[in-house]
């Protein structure tokens, strides 16, 4: 096999299918994403430490600035813009709800977050939520008004 | 979360009415955008030909630079260009970061890029054009630089001895600027007082590290003569000038749009030498070109604050009443003084601030700041309020304990009265509707002392340390022209709105002030409808573009509520007038028996009105069914300042309860309590979270957050695994409460609370830890206070 | 923070990937991608070409024997955690994992990512020595076992060599009266340990028999100990004269959270604390 700067992917986001895409090798998954206009993923530090980037992959939460475009080939990816099913509803109102955001910038990456959260079906106490998400940084709320729609969220879904 | 408090301002009319919207925590329907991934952030913008750029920077806190090649640079794979100081001056004038009304203030120019000496590490001397940031980033490396390293000035205690590095040899030393604040006669009050405490703080460098970083497209268009920028900074007016000013374009011709910022925090308030170069060179290109800093070059880059030293005293009577305080402060900046709300800002609010609350008859502040080969710091959250808080509360608890009173009586001794307003603060500066004693007995009753002193005993017994404090503070908002105006700066004391009812019935809302996040549409919105008496949904609101927005300031120091919403109380007064003059005429009534409620002019007496609709409908197509000489005008426009004295104040009082590991001297904060004032909450719930984010980011400052240099200039954590930001798990969920005492200067009588928790925390928190540590006979003076300072200070090691 | 220009090369097999790296010696394996991501990120490393092995199912495998359970070098931190294999006999290793880095980190980051990987900080080459666990390495000439405690040489240096893959450790079967408790003091949940312990402890009717005692965070490699371990079994805590033998015995080096002496107090009051667990 020839060694190229540049390899073709294949992959699914949102349900959408992306065929044979020429990416940088070098690209990571989320500058890809972002380079395809789907901009509601974000980076904050492309170190993997801010969680900014937390996208969903092949079911699993993973730093989208962690992982090369390369390595999405066949891969099944869902971002932000993808969370559109009635738990994610329920989250997003219980978000809305609690101002669980201020800028906006986090709140992709925190919702991935929370989504895996639900996910697991386990009650969690509120320590047990702010270890969950101590991944995920937010400079705004201070993180309280997060862990009460994520708590609020639990209650009502699970 | 609908939240009706009882009617905090009876100025606004009766909260039963349909459409009674201010004091409600309505849930934020404008920003759901940012839950399904619809923020518009300046990286998500892209244009055609637009141009990615990457900055070499000084490896060195102080170096010359004999020469630098970027011929290989050039050549590199999807780089269209090169430049260094020579092609960007063409195009960018250089800034001086000074304003007139501080006294002596001396800053030399700054410009772009550095031409022949670099002074900080991270300082841009050249910067890469090319299609893509990492295309750019590999030229960067081919980029040959011939330095010669200089001695670095990194230490501020050593800055004016006679044999630092001088870092501005044509200023003759490293002082930036000095002031002194003299009221009273402290030597004589001190020699009259029953006891004397003293202490001595300091607080380490930190940064803002807000999550979406510091970003700008420009886009000069050429045809046009016209520069637009997109920026993610709070004042867009003020860098309309900037730009206009430096890079010589007309400035009726520069707009600057802000959209959504990710988290600002007044890191993104100033002007930065890369973003000027970047505006320089879409004007020699004539294409956008894009900067979004990395998280790396932001930790260098992004200003720095809080760098100070501080030594206190504080002089009592038998009974605890303060005759005298005096502090020395000593600030170390960076280089250059950042342009153009000046590096002094910060050491000012220290000697203004300082023991604010209290009557003190007696006070004297000197504050000296210096350069360093460091980050340029200036404003960031709280400006100069933690250091002046700390070192006001530690001496207050110090004396405290020294009379053997509890902590909160000393406070309560010294309060300048509720009733006691207008008043000044010890320095002098005038402040006027303060509650400092509604406020601390409602954090009392909060807190229960008696429990958690009970509960300190007995946790002492056990070998486990805990303690608590109590704070009170006062908080710069809402500033007049006497902050920066005054001393030559443009920039806007003034805010306008400027509303207008539609054809369709619907209203349009624009304002000067900006949004990062704190919810200044959604406020702006729920003034505007509630004054006008229409629905929520109704209003639609623009924010952010200089082309689109009365003039103004922008968001800053706590200005958004109480400026800008006053502004869009009056418009929407004047327009609810104006649409009750044109029913009347089209009901041939008196405009008495109408009101608006539910998007219709109605009759007080329930007979049928009109819609606002159809009233458009109206005016705008048939006008010739109105009466004529009604003159119907459903646009209006109002402006608001402070005037006559600097600033609206609020108050806070903060407590908390801490514990202490003695083995690993981590320290928990167990509960944190904060009683807010600040007058007229639009939305409470929006408030509170002001004030739960701002204390999160002030425990950063106290335990987590410091920018550590070695003795070359160099920063050492400059990563985001490296320097610490609080996350969840170690933040306690916080209790807020408010005293509301409305500001007397605006019908809307909100102040601002943006700041509050910053400032008070770092101050709380340490007295708490004092507190804890007092019981076995030790202390900390230095934040952030880490586990090995706590250790040290048990002689653990 | 762009990431340098490199190849990307997707292995089809183990020996294909082997085959791969012993041809380039400047190529690097892609596992997780975890620790190596970010170091391309900030051009701290700048390989020539990434061989790929993520997508090797086989190297993913958890087994259990007789008497040692294998991990296969790609599971991935969270397939480790909510195996039952390891949860019904390997319970502390998922303790230990909840300390790593966060949950989204842990769906990519694998088991021999780490240990491979070997950064003093991380709880898994502590893990592994404390365990006394054999890492299987393959290369051009086949497999080759290595002991955990001859593995780690120094700062970020291993024994493994350039034709060489981790492919799996083998950690060797609790017997019923050997026990694993670990302490660890961060700044941060989840942050690397200003200091940390791993002990496997061999219990004879609630004596301690036997003691083995591994630092991370510490020095420059996981720190195994002697003599403070014999000293623990003859006294049991006493805070001076372990505090004393550790000096002796590791090479403490501050970092950015905690200087060599902070580090020695913290290493010592670990095992207090140890003990502590011990008890309950």
């Amino acid at each position: 096999m020839s060694i190229k700067n540049s390899v073709n992917i294949s992959l699914s986001v949102n349900g959408e299918s992306f065929d044979n895409v020429t990416v940088p090798t070098r690209q990571h998954l989320a500058d890809f994403l972002r380079s395809q206009g789907l901009t509601g993923t974000h980076l904050g530090c492309e170190q993997g430490a801010c969680g900014a980037c937390t996208i969903e992959m092949d079911g699993k939460a993973v730093r989208s600035c962690l992982i090369l475009a390369s390595q999405a080939n066949g891969s099944s990816i869902t971002t932000v813009e993808g969370f559109d099913d009635e738990v994610m509803e329920k989250v997003k109102n219980n978000f809305l709800k609690h101002n669980a955001f201020q800028c906006g910038f986090c709140s992709p990456g925190m919702l991935m977050t929370t989504k895996e959260i639900i996910s697991s079906k386990k009650k969690l106490s509120r320590d047990e939520i702010r270890s969950e998400i101590s991944g995920n940084y937010c400079r705004c709320t201070g993180y309280q008004s997060i862990v009460d729609a994520i708590e609020e969220s639990i209650n009502e879904i699970n | 979360m609908d939240d009706m408090k009882v009617n905090q301002n009876p100025k606004l009319g009766s909260i039963d009415r349909p459409n009674s919207y201010i004091g409600r925590s309505l849930p934020r329907e404008n920003a759901k955008k940012h839950l399904d991934g619809g923020g518009q952030f300046v990286d998500d913008l892209v244009l055609p030909r637009m141009l990615h750029v990457a900055f070499l920077r000084s490896p060195f806190a102080h170096a010359d630079i004999k020469s630098i090649n970027v011929d290989e640079a050039k050549k590199s794979s999807g780089v269209f260009d090169v430049y260094t100081a020579k092609e960007i001056d063409e195009f960018c004038k250089p800034w001086v970061g000074t304003l007139g009304h501080l006294g002596e203030m001396r800053s030399p120019e700054q410009t772009p890029l550095a031409k022949k000496t670099a002074r900080w590490q991270g300082e841009p001397i050249a910067v890469v054009i090319a299609n893509n940031r990492a295309q750019a980033e590999d030229a960067l490396e081919l980029i040959e630089v011939d330095w010669e390293e200089k001695d670095a000035q990194v230490d501020m205690e050593t800055a004016l001895d006679e044999n630092a590095v001088i870092i501005h040899p044509e200023l003759g030393n490293n002082l930036f600027w000095t002031r002194t604040v003299n009221q009273g006669d402290v030597v004589k009050a001190f020699e009259e007082s029953h006891e004397v405490v003293e202490t001595t703080l300091d607080f380490a460098r930190h940064t803002g590290v807000t999550l979406e970083s510091r970003g700008i497209v420009a886009d000069w268009n050429k045809a046009e003569t016209k520069m637009t920028i997109y920026h993610n900074g709070q004042a867009p007016h003020m860098m309309q000038h900037i730009i206009a000013k430096h890079l010589d374009v007309n400035e009726g011709l520069v707009r600057i749009v802000s959209r959504d910022v990710g988290g600002s925090f007044g890191i993104k308030v100033h002007v930065y030498p890369d973003e000027m170069a970047v505006a320089a060179i879409s004007k020699k290109l004539g294409r956008p070109i894009k900067f979004i800093a990395d998280r790396l070059e932001s930790f260098t880059t992004d200003i720095h604050a809080r760098c100070h030293k501080i030594s206190g005293k504080l002089g009592v009577d038998k009974e605890g009443k303060i005759l005298a305080m005096e502090i020395n402060d000593l600030s170390g900046i960076g280089p250059f003084s950042m342009y153009p709300r000046t590096s002094a800002i910060e050491t000012n609010q220290v000697l203004n601030l300082s023991g604010a609350p209290y009557i003190i008859p007696n006070y004297k502040a000197v504050g000296t700041v210096v350069f360093q080969n460091k980050t340029p710091m200036c404003q960031y959250r709280a400006v100069g309020h933690p250091i002046a808080v700390a070192i006001t509360e530690a001496l207050i608890d110090k004396a405290a304990t020294k009379i053997g009173i509890n902590l909160d009586e000393i406070r309560k001794i010294n309060f300048i009265p509720d009733n006691a307003y207008p008043n000044k603060c010890p320095s002098g500066v005038p402040l006027e509707d303060l509650s400092h004693q509604a406020s601390m007995d409602k954090l009392l009753g909060m807190m229960n002392i008696k429990e958690i002193e009970k509960q300190k005993e007995d946790d002492l017994a056990k070998g486990v340390l805990t303690g608590y404090g109590v704070i009170a503070m006062c908080e710069v908002t809402n500033p007049s022209p006497l902050f920066y105006g005054v001393g030559g700066a443009h920039i806007s004391s003034q805010d306008g709105a400027s509303i207008r009812l539609e054809g369709s019935g619907a209203i349009h809302l624009s304002s000067s002030i900006t949004e990062q996040g704190q919810g200044t549409e959604a406020i702006m919105k729920q003034i505007a409808a509630d004054q006008l008496g229409v629905s929520m949904d109704t209003v639609r609101v623009t924010l952010g573009d200089t082309d689109a927005t009365p003039y103004g300031g922008g968001t800053w120091a706590s200005r958004g509520a109480g400026i800008g919403g006053e502004a869009v109380l009056k418009a929407a007064r004047t327009l609810k007038n104006n649409i009750l003059d044109i029913a009347a005429a089209i009901m041939q009534t008196n405009k008495d028996t109408l009101d608006i409620e539910n998007n219709v002019v109605i009759r007080k007496n329930g007979e049928e009105g009109i819609s606002l609709q159809k009233l458009a409908e109206t005016v705008y197509y048939r006008g010739h069914e109105i009466p004529k000489g009604t003159n119907p005008e459903l646009l209006a426009t109002a402006s608001f300042l402070i005037e006559g004295i600097p600033f609206v104040f609020t108050n806070s009082a903060m407590g908390c309860h801490v514990s202490i590991d003695q083995d690993t001297g981590i320290v928990k904060i167990n509960k944190f309590w904060a009683v807010e004032d600040c007058g007229t909450q639009i939305n409470p719930k929006l408030v509170e979270e002001q004030i739960k984010g701002g204390v999160v980011q002030g425990i950063g400052g106290a335990l987590f957050e410091e920018c550590v240099y070695d003795d070359q200039g160099n920063m050492q954590n400059a990563t985001m695994a490296d320097y610490l930001v609080p996350m969840a798990y170690e933040m306690p969920d916080i209790i807020v409460d408010h005293v509301t005492t409305n500001s007397g200067r605006s019908i809307i009588g909100a102040k601002g609370a943006g700041e509050a928790g910053t400032g008070g925390a770092p101050a709380v928190i340490m007295n708490a830890i004092n507190n804890a540590l007092g019981k076995v006979g030790s202390e900390v003076t230095s934040q952030p206070i880490t586990p090995e300072k706590i250790l040290k200070s048990l002689n653990k090691i | 923070m762009k990431a340098p220009d490199f190849s990307y090369y997707e292995a089809k097999s183990l020996s294909d990937a082997i085959k791969f790296k012993s041809q380039d010696d400047e190529a690097v394996i892609l596992a997780g991608g975890q620790s190596l991501l970010p170091a391309l990120n900030m051009r701290l490393s700048s390989p020539s070409c990434l061989i790929d092995i993520s997508k090797l199912k086989d190297l993913s495998e958890i087994k259990l024997d007789d008497n040692s359970i294998y991990i296969g070098a790609l599971a991935t931190h969270n397939q480790v955690m909510d195996n039952l294999i390891i949860k019904e006999n390997f319970s502390s290793l998922i303790e230990i994992l909840k300390m790593v880095a966060h949950p989204a980190i842990r769906n990519k980051g694998t088991h021999g990512g780490s240990i491979a990987y070997g950064d003093p900080a991380a709880e898994l080459p502590a893990f592994a020595v404390a365990n006394n666990a054999k890492f299987i390495l393959s290369g051009l000439n086949g497999n080759r076992t290595v002991e955990a405690n001859d593995f780690y040489l120094g700062l970020f240096e291993t024994d493994i060599k350039p034709d060489e893959i981790l492919v799996g450790i083998n950690y060797p079967l609790l017997k019923s009266n050997e026990k694993i408790v670990f302490e660890e003091v961060c700044r941060r949940h989840g942050d690397y340990a200003m200091a940390g312990l791993i002990a496997k402890v061999k219990i004879n009717q609630s004596v301690i028999e036997n003691i083995i005692l591994v630092f991370f965070a510490t020095g420059d490699r996981p720190n195994l100990t002697f003599n403070t371990s014999k000293l623990v079994v003859k006294n049991g805590y006493d805070y001076s004269s372990l505090k004393k033998s550790l000096s002796s015995e590791i090479d403490f080096a501050g970092d950015l959270n905690s200087s060599a002496p902070m580090k020695l107090h913290l290493a010592t009051i670990l095992i207090g604390k140890i003990l502590k667990k011990l008890e309950n």
